[in-house]
């Protein structure tokens, strides 16, 4: 690429896109080629080399950064704008839709807590209900303070219905639980028999007969001691009625939950 | 020989350091590489038609590069941009394939 211009003749000098260059008059002496090749080996260091290498340098070096740059992996470096702004209303909407999800599941999730909260405190009521059924019915064990009350029957002359009475006494002074010699005192329980051979809800009990009660023992013992009261009444009879006080009745005996046969919730 | 050499160090160059280009120049720079390559074109045809003067490249190498940047600065401001760089493109292919069928004629004699 040196300058040859002043001694060559351009053959067609309009047509040269980029240089256009001056018409220089005279005799074609060298091909293309041959100018080329002059050119190209060997090297003269020239002023036209030099400025037309440091523009080549530049030229080389944009086209260096450009070819780097597009091949960025990003697909959306040369993507067009029109592109980018469908590609980020895409986001936007996807954006939009999972917000929507999450939004709904936490809700679903917040309801389930909510819920599972509710049947647990629900099953707690339920079960503590049960407990407290349980101990009136005397299916479960009871236990707390009242009293023991202990009647010795050496004549075998304490009926039935003294017994009955002692329990009668006993509930309308608070007891909550009650059994008689292991067996558990509920609401159809029955005394039959005679003095001496006394049965309670069909089980034949002997003297002394062992009351645990379960209750406010500074309340069921007056009960029992009031004048005319329980424990007289037996003492007339030559039965002997021994109260004691204490911090820890148990009431263990049990007796099986049945279903009525007629008798239905009329409630729901 | 050495203006050869100087597009292999200016390409080396490039690949090798990475620099980072300015944000402002990124959108012209590719339209700016095609003027230049036309210039280049332009310029080995007239070499090989013993025509060249350095001084010419180089005013047309600039000047080319310049209205080109300046084509694409304006179609970004009138909103057709995108379209003007196509336009550019184009001519500019057309304009090297032009040269380059020039030069092969030369080379070739074909």
């Amino acid at each position: 690429m040196t300058p040859m211009s002043s001694v060559e003749t351009p053959k067609d000098a309009n047509g040269t896109a980029g240089t256009d260059m001056p018409p220089a008059p005279g005799p074609e002496q060298l091909t293309g080629r041959q100018r080329l090749a002059a050119g190209l080996w060997p090297p003269r260091v020239t002023r036209a080399q030099l400025t037309v290498a440091g523009l080549l340098f530049v030229l080389g070096l944009g086209l260096a950064i450009q070819v780097t740059s597009n091949n960025d992996d990003s697909a959306l470096r040369g993507a067009r704008q029109e592109d980018l702004v469908r590609i980020l209303d895409e986001l936007d909407d996807r954006t939009q839709r999972l917000e929507d999800e999450k939004q709904r599941l936490d809700d679903q999730r917040t309801e389930l807590e909510t819920s599972s909260d509710q049947a647990e405190e629900a099953r707690r009521q339920t079960l503590e209900k049960a407990q407290q059924l349980g101990v009136l019915a005397g299916t479960v064990a009871a236990q707390g303070p009242g009293i023991s009350l202990t009647i010795s029957d050496p004549n075998s002359a304490v009926e039935p219905d003294m017994l009955l009475d002692t329990i009668q006494e006993l509930r309308a002074a608070g007891a909550e639980a009650i059994q008689v010699d292991g067996v558990r005192v509920v609401a159809d329980t029955y005394f039959s028999g005679a003095g001496g051979d006394v049965e309670v809800d069909g089980r034949p009990v002997t003297a002394p007969y062992e009351f645990k009660v379960i209750g406010r023992p500074q309340d069921l013992e007056p009960a029992l001691n009031i004048p005319g009261g329980v424990v007289q009444t037996l003492e007339k009879e030559q039965a002997t009625a021994t109260v004691t006080r204490a911090e820890k009745i148990v009431v263990d005996a049990l007796r099986p939950a049945e279903r009525p046969d007629y008798a239905r919730s009329s409630s729901g | 020989m050495i203006a050869v050499l100087g597009l292999v160090v200016g390409v080396v160059v490039g690949l090798l350091v990475r620099p980072e280009v300015p944000a402002v120049v990124e959108p012209y720079l590719p339209i700016a590489v095609v003027a230049a390559l036309d210039a280049v074109f332009g310029g080995l045809r007239a070499m090989l038609d013993g025509i060249f003067v350095d001084k010419v490249f180089v005013v047309s190498f600039l000047s080319n590069v310049v209205v080109a940047a300046l084509i694409v600065f304006l179609g970004d401001k009138l909103g057709v941009g995108a379209q003007l760089s196509t336009g550019v493109v184009v001519v500019f292919g057309i304009r090297i394939f032009s040269n380059a069928a020039a030069i092969r004629r030369h080379v070739f004699r074909a």
